[in-house]
């Protein structure tokens, strides 16, 4: 077991675990943050993305103990007040069907946009395809990342 | 998501009124008190401040019933949508009767209810408002949550009336529905009520429950299907920190209830699966590990050679078969000699036609995203389960004999489910936490992992179809012979009814009888030689019904095979399709309201179909359209693929158009996803969908094996749906079964190789 502090959501938490437990099964067992998902625990779904300094990541495949001096946010960290654009967007577009992925999809969508503010089908294309939708909700997420696009979710 | 418990009282109150209810789903509040909410049943309630929370009978796992048929109710209750709040309903089947999500039935069956609970509700509050003023009931209108008696232009909301309308009787006699043509919410766009909770990661799935004290299990299973642990070693797996303990699970008789294990009980997940990877567990693996893909599909083949069991029978198939050869050989002399005499003049003429073919289909697995997972606790000779269950009627029942409790002592709070496409009618996860919480004396959550999730799936039935069909020179369908070879989902769970009956779904249709069900649509009687045959192949591999069951491949074969015989004679498969129903229209169901088969309905969706897409244009080289229909669950559904397929057998799947009559659209918003979520899945299981078995074994165990269908690789999907009035019927599954077989006819007008096996991928095509 090791003692480590995690920067999640803005909020510095204290987290004891063996050093090789990844950071999804902290956030969802330790901290109680049960909007990142387990899909396969490998890397390949995306339902685990999270941001780490911004940038999207799997957290199924990160060990907690690696992120420890970074900035961590979690689908519950990412309305600032008011819904991010991209949230927002997914609202508007009626995009989750079980909805199960969905805060993987929006994470990648917000990481996505911080580095393209108004990407092509292609660049969404290449960015959202490591992210599964078993319901097939792709044509929406296209939809939605293009209006979040229109609506500023590059902040 | 937050615990609530079912108070002791409340649930042996619950208990007792299943027993002597009369009216089942109707559970009438027996002490109104004048400061409580008004709840005349169990979908509507309102508060008297005027909030309303209408109940969603029915699991959500993506289909949307969760707002669609709370939109059903608060249409009759006449309500304003914007405030309505919809809860989910636990386990109350003195409120409800049974509760699930199958069959694409909760719209047909479900709505009507709700319905009537809403109109129910409405009349009553209509009648405080007329028992306080002193006037008619039939004095009095409503309007958006207010009751106004216009002749004296007073009026009272709603929740101004709750404590009078709590007093009040029951009506004897279900109120009249309101006139479709004013309607304000059903019909309307709607967005899910989940959603805002979605997009903020709110924790409303299964795996999100947390009650105190919880511990968590996985479970290690034989790797063999059919397979059991004999010795256990568990000494490494408990050295690992956080371990508590290790068990050993039976299973039962049925395996769709439960199958045996090894359990791993931990402090938190990660503990569990480290405890799992340490357990030395040895095997009787069973006869199981003699099977393989290779020796079923051997098995398969034989089969086919040998005559079936005759399901249904009409005319002298092998005769008609036999002589529908011989004109085509014939024909097709002639037509060489009309070639050489006429340049080619005669390619454009209709001539007879006759095909004999077999199509195979693999194993598929679920792979729903939320792996399987529930929490149970078991205390006081009770249950409570937590969890993503399609089916908590029959999940309770599961419960109650792997635990040997009765039903009623085992209380179920569905969650939202994380994806279900029938993996989970089966409550074997809900089983195996009870039994484990029964041991461990607390709560326990149950996971699975993704290798657990795709190796010891429930499976799509693999087999193979032979089929032998004809038509004549005027496009009538003279001789269909199919017989149908697989293993059965029926047999696996132990059903007494035969192998065959989960089977023929959508195979030719409607002849139903007790015995054997077909809902497809080609209409056997309209076919003057038509045999359908079964045998069954018996195996160790588990299998179960995966969305629009037995549809999902029949629909494949019927459709694939329609082309196959149109392209053969010349004919226009549109033609072919439209021509053979002759002067019928309506085929009504001999045992179910709900499959009556109208060939006027289909015939329209196919006629929109083209018009819709590019039907019948020039494509250049190497891209086709391709074309499929189907009927299934009531629902009518017609599709067009656009595709191309490079030298290299490089296919790429453009776009794909779907028109879709569910009967009255209720949520067209709703529609369209699961128009377009059906055809992604379907398309996704046509392109890679394949679970193989080696020694036992399934090999697939990850998403790279086990591929889905990307972002990168979705089609343009249009979707159209046809304005109707007709009871509005299910559309979770109807959009699947055409995709597979439109996107292979498109395949064959591209490139001229025709699909008889699939996935496709496995016939050399790279996606």
């Amino acid at each position: 077991m090791v003692t480590f502090q995690l920067s999640v959501n803005g909020q510095s938490r204290t987290v004891a675990t063996a050093p090789e437990v990844p950071l999804l099964w902290v956030l969802r067992d330790s901290l109680g943050l049960r909007g990142t998902k387990f899909g396969c625990g490998r890397g390949i779904c995306g339902a685990c993305t999270v941001l780490i300094e911004g940038t999207a990541m799997r957290s199924c495949v990160t060990t907690a103990a690696s992120v420890t001096r970074r900035s961590i946010t979690t689908i519950e960290g990412l309305a600032a007040g008011a819904l991010h654009p991209v949230q927002q967007a997914w609202i508007d577009e009626d995009v989750p069907q079980c909805g199960y992925c969905q805060a993987g999809q929006i994470m990648m969508a917000v990481s996505l946009l911080r580095t393209t503010a108004d990407p092509s089908d292609e660049q969404i294309a290449d960015a959202m395809s490591g992210n599964l939708c078993r319901c097939g909700t792709y044509l929406r997420i296209r939809r939605a990342v293009r209006r979040a696009a229109m609506t500023g979710a590059s902040r | 998501m937050s615990v609530v418990r079912i108070d002791r009282r409340s649930f042996l109150k619950i208990g007792a009124t299943t027993a002597g209810a009369l009216i089942v789903g109707y559970y009438i509040d027996d002490h109104p008190a004048a400061a409580e909410p008004f709840r005349p049943n169990g979908y509507v309630r309102i508060d008297p401040d005027g909030a309303v929370t209408l109940w969603a009978k029915n699991p959500d796992m993506g289909q949307g019933v969760k707002t669609s048929l709370p939109m059903m109710i608060a249409e009759e209750l006449d309500v304003d949508w914007d405030r309505v709040r919809v809860e989910q309903a636990d386990l109350n089947s003195a409120w409800y009767g049974g509760q699930g999500a199958g069959g694409s039935d909760g719209t047909p069956s479900d709505g009507p209810l709700g319905q009537r609970a809403g109109a129910i509700a409405r009349a009553l509050l209509v009648a405080a408002a007329a028992q306080t003023w002193g006037v008619e009931s039939a004095a009095c209108e409503t309007d958006r949550g207010i009751v106004h008696h216009r002749a004296s232009g007073r009026s009272l909301s709603y929740g101004e009336l709750t404590a009078t309308a709590a007093t009040l009787p029951v009506p004897k006699e279900a109120p009249r529905l309101k006139d479709i043509s004013r309607y304000t919410i059903v019909g309307k766009p709607t967005r899910g009520v989940d959603t805002p909770k979605i997009v903020v990661g709110a924790p409303i799935y299964g795996l999100d429950v947390h009650v105190p004290g919880m511990l968590y299990a996985v479970i290690e299973k034989c790797p063999v299907h059919g397979g059991k642990p004999v010795r256990v070693d568990s000494s490494a797996a408990l050295a690992v920190n956080g371990v508590r303990r290790v068990i050993t699970i039976d299973g039962h008789a049925n395996p769709t209830y439960l199958r045996p294990g090894v359990a791993v009980i931990a402090e938190s997940t990660w503990a569990a699966m480290k405890g799992r990877e340490a357990l030395r567990v040895e095997w009787d693996e069973g006869p199981g590990a003699n099977e393989s893909s290779a020796t079923l599909t051997a098995q398969f083949r034989a089969a086919a050679k040998q005559p079936g069991k005759v399901l249904a029978e009409s005319g002298d198939v092998d005769r008609a078969f036999v002589a529908s050869l011989a004109e085509v050989r014939l024909k097709s002399r002639t037509s060489e000699t009309e070639v050489r005499l006429k340049s080619g003049s005669s390619q454009t003429e209709t001539h007879a036609a006759a095909v004999d073919v077999e199509y195979e289909a693999p194993f598929l697995a679920h792979a729903t995203l939320e792996p399987q997972n529930c929490t149970a606790h078991v205390h006081d000779g009770r249950c409570e389960i937590w969890g993503p269950l399609q089916m908590p009627t029959s999940g309770a029942m599961v419960v109650a004999d792997v635990l040997g409790i009765p039903h009623e002592a085992v209380s179920i709070h569905v969650t939202r489910i994380g994806g279900g496409f029938g993996r989970r009618l089966l409550s074997d996860y809900a089983a195996e936490a009870a039994v484990i919480s029964k041991v461990v004396g607390a709560p326990v959550q149950v996971v699975w992992s993704r290798d657990d999730d795709l190796r010891h799936d429930y499976y799509r039935p693999a087999g193979l179809h032979h089929v032998r069909a004809a038509i004549d020179g005027d496009r009538r369908l003279l001789v269909w012979d199919h017989h149908l070879v697989n293993v059965s989902r029926n047999r696996y769970r132990l059903e007494q009814t035969p192998p065959e009956s989960t089977e023929t779904y959508g195979l030719l249709a409607p002849i139903r009888d007790a015995k054997h069900q077909f809902d497809g649509d080609l209409q056997p009687t309209l076919i003057p030689n038509c045999r359908v045959q079964y045998t069954e192949v018996r195996t160790a591999v588990p299998t179960g019904a995966l969305r629009a069951p037995s549809h999902n491949i029949n629909a494949f074969v019927i459709e694939s095979v329609l082309d196959e015989l149109a392209h053969e004679a010349g004919v226009d498969p549109v033609a072919l399709r439209l021509s053979y129903f002759g002067e019928r229209r309506d085929f009504p169901s001999e045992t179910d309201e709900a499959t009556d088969f109208n060939a006027t309905r289909l015939k329209q969706v196919l006629k929109l179909v083209v018009e819709r897409s590019r039907w019948g244009t020039a494509m250049p080289k190497g891209r086709g359209l391709g074309l499929a229909v189907h009927f299934t669950f009531g629902s009518y559904c017609a599709q067009v693929a656009d595709v191309s397929v490079d030298a290299n057998k490089r296919l790429r799947v453009h776009r794909i158009v779907a028109v879709i009559d569910v009967g009255l659209p209720v949520n067209p918003l709703n529609l369209e996803a699961q128009t377009q979520g059906g055809i992604i899945d379907g398309l996704s299981a046509a392109l890679f969908g394949e679970i193989t078995i080696d020694r036992g074994r399934t090999v697939q165990s990850t998403f790279e094996t086990y591929p889905l269908l990307r972002h990168r690789d979705a089609p343009d999907i249009e979707v159209h749906i046809v304005p109707s009035r007709e009871r509005p019927t299910g559309f979770g599954e109807i959009a699947l079964p055409p995709v597979a077989p439109a996107v292979a006819n498109a395949i064959f007008a591209a490139s001229g190789i025709r699909i008889r096996r699939l996935p496709i991928v496995s016939n050399g095509f790279r996606v």
